[in-house]
């Protein structure tokens, strides 16, 4: 289904343009052809990071950073990579770009840096960047593939801050929890975990256990995909 | 020994890389339609990872960590360079695939083809990386590393070829055809995840000291 | 595409990436060093003031330079000499046997007040959970502790290094050994029945808070007898008082 839409933008002029086809370049990887829940890529090394919003957030941005530099790199370079080494090319651009996150992280921010641990590393196997070198970048220049990177990456990272919202106001009644601007919701938050005596007048809502555990990302990807098909027919068991 | 044995049977079945940490999703639930492919990926996950976790913690250990490489013995000062641990990992894993994916293509042409384009992706498994990323930051040793490799393929052949009897068992139910197929597998995969929780309480130390 | 071509474009990347990331490790390393100092040391600050993760890094790091002094202690309490605590991997320390191992000891004056802070290790549900234990001058009564995992749930069981009453419950009457009934301080799942010797549990996470109490219980042999020869001025340690 991507490929039609890929062959015809090999034919574009090479400018920065922010036409039609560009924005839909942003806005598809969105909803209709969303790299999660229907290209079915890279729900692998992130949704552990879903219990908090926060790092969600922060490995959000480091997924659009590495995809959209990934995919500008290799379509600079689509002329002159030689095709037996193509795969690990791709691998050592990303690789390279995640070590720059990784790095740029552990300076500007300790402590996420500490959170996130060895989940930033699984960026280089997200399948989502893999998959777009491979299919759109190869074969575009490099504007179009820099937006396409750009969207991939949001439309990956809705789905993970779409979660980890969930997860986090439920599980833990808070949001964005360990930034700056945490936020108390629901629950007596710091209060009642401990087993004395609740203080009932904050403790209506429990904590869902459940919603920390993982399990509760795949029900909710699997709940996501449900409304998704029920609204747009046409993807319908496309898998 | 004591400890590698339970390293494998915490990476198995305690803390699975696909139902605890959502490793190696996309080839999980893009080659569990049918049982017999996925064991022949799950195979080759286990020999992957088996294989790569021993030459990556000797490389880590020699080529990169500060105090213990050898570049650092032939300056005669320490020298840290632990920042290129992703591009020789991936490296490593990209060259290794390669080889398994030549092997399997001369001993099983039947199995080669109905892999298809998947073995390549088991490159771009994140289990095969994140086990080795896991075994760095939990400081395994050797032994334990290897453990940890085999174990953890195993829980990962255990997940996959369950989920796909799993569906190739669903194909007789009557699902809402908004949730069929990919959406039914997220939810299946929860439920497996939540079954294999209760396994979490075990303490494989104890359990080997004849319970504490 | 000749064999050389590829060769020479693979080794032209390797050397450009090599470099623009070595270039980068070394401009950011003492950024990072510092980073995890700091990180490191309001940790550990914590004990004895909850509010130290908000410090900004310079105060943090003038407490420690003029108000806390570091100790590396043997398993026979005894101070090595020339060694700083802040420098102990405590992950690596853990591995080792415990008669061979480091032990940290920050000591804390400030005031006319001191207060030891002792540094334990054990394990929770997933990985390495660590505490300190910020100990008043009797030794036994504890004024304050924080508490670091490595991989806990949250919401669960990183619920001890997050909430603030669970980590308020380690200070006021609260003793980490009682001399008499020969017992350690405990965590009791379902709420604390003793006033001294015990804290609530943190519901959902019993696993990681029975690892606290085991923690308390495997790691304070040293710093006791580093306490006892302290008493008795047999120490190269100076007893301010």
């Amino acid at each position: 289904m991507a490929d039609v839409q890929e062959t015809q933008l090999k034919n574009q002029e090479a400018t920065f343009a922010f036409g039609k086809k560009e924005r839909k370049l942003l806005s598809d990887p969105l909803n209709d052809n969303n790299p999660v829940t229907v290209q079915v890529l890279g729900i692998c090394s992130a949704l552990a990071v879903t219990t908090l919003v926060y790092p969600s957030l922060v490995m959000a941005v480091a997924v659009v950073f590495v995809c959209a530099f990934a995919n500008l790199a290799i379509s600079l370079m689509r002329n002159i990579i030689p095709g037996q080494v193509r795969l690990i090319v791709q691998l050592v651009v990303i690789a390279t770009l995640v070590t720059v996150v990784e790095l740029a992280l552990k300076a500007l921010s300790y402590d996420v840096y500490k959170q996130l641990s060895v989940f930033i590393g699984l960026i280089i196997t997200n399948c989502i960047i893999m998959g777009r070198l491979e299919a759109f970048a190869m074969a575009n220049k490099p504007w179009q593939s820099f937006l396409d990177g750009i969207g991939n990456g949001l439309g990956y990272g809705l789905i993970l801050i779409a979660v980890a919202f969930f997860r986090e106001i439920f599980g833990k009644g808070t949001l964005f929890a360990g930034s700056p601007a945490e936020l108390k919701i629901i629950g007596n938050t710091s209060e009642y975990l401990l087993n004395t005596e609740a203080t009932w007048w904050l403790g209506w809502y429990a904590n869902n256990g459940l919603m920390v555990l993982p399990a509760a990302a795949m029900f909710l990807i699997g709940i996501f995909i449900w409304i998704q098909r029920s609204y747009n027919t046409k993807l319908v068991d496309i898998s | 020994m004591g400890s590698a044995f339970n390293v494998f049977l915490e990476a198995a079945f305690i803390e699975n890389l696909v139902l605890a940490y959502f490793l190696g999703m996309c080839s999980y639930l893009a080659v569990s339609k049918s049982v017999k492919t996925a064991i022949g990926l799950g195979a080759a996950v286990i020999f992957v990872l088996g294989i790569t976790m021993p030459i990556n913690w000797l490389l880590n250990k020699f080529l990169l960590e500060p105090g213990t490489n050898i570049f650092g013995g032939m300056l005669g000062q320490e020298m840290d360079l632990t920042f290129l641990r992703f591009i020789l990992f991936i490296a490593i894993i990209a060259s290794m695939v390669q080889l398994v994916e030549m092997i399997i293509e001369k001993y099983s042409p039947s199995l080669y083809i109905s892999l298809g384009i998947f073995l390549p992706l088991i490159t771009v498994n994140c289990a095969i990386l994140g086990g080795s990323l896991f075994m760095v930051s939990r400081d395994y040793n050797l032994v334990e590393s290897v453990a940890f490799g085999l174990g953890g393929g195993f829980g990962w052949f255990l997940a996959i070829v369950a989920i796909a009897a799993i569906r190739e068992k669903m194909l007789y139910s009557d699902v809402p055809p908004a949730l069929r197929g990919l959406g039914m597998a997220f939810i299946l995969t929860g439920l497996m995840g939540i079954a294999f929780m209760s396994l979490m309480g075990i303490d494989p130390a104890a359990l080997a000291n004849g319970g504490k | 595409m000749s064999n050389s071509k590829v060769i020479l474009f693979v080794l032209t990347m390797t050397t450009v990436v090599a470099l623009l990331l070595s270039l980068m490790y070394s401009g950011l390393k003492d950024i990072h060093d510092r980073n995890e100092a700091i990180y490191n040391k309001k940790e550990i600050f914590q004990a004895v003031d909850p509010t130290a993760n908000d410090m900004d890094a310079d105060k943090i790091e003038s407490i420690f330079d003029q108000s806390v002094k570091q100790y590396v202690l043997n398993y026979d309490g005894d101070v090595i000499e020339g060694e700083r605590a802040d420098k102990l991997k405590l992950d690596k320390e853990k591995k080792k046997d415990a008669k061979v191992r480091k032990y940290p000891l920050y000591v804390y004056q400030e005031g006319g007040k001191t207060l030891y802070i002792v540094t334990l290790r054990g394990s929770g549900l997933w990985d390495d959970i660590w505490g300190s234990f910020a100990l008043k001058d009797d030794f036994r009564s504890l004024a304050g502790a924080s508490f670091g995992h490595k991989g806990e749930t949250p919401g669960l069981g990183a619920e001890i290094k997050d909430n603030a009453s669970w980590k308020a419950q380690f200070k006021n009457n609260k003793k980490i050994f009682d001399d008499v009934k020969n017992q350690y301080l405990s965590v009791r799942k379902g709420g604390a029945r003793d006033e001294i010797m015990e804290v609530d549990g943190i519901a959902g996470a019993t696993i990681t808070c029975d690892g606290v109490t085991d923690m308390i219980e495997d790691g304070l042999g040293p710093y006791f007898r580093h306490f006892e020869k302290l008493k008795n001025g047999k120490t190269g340690q100076l007893l301010n008082k």
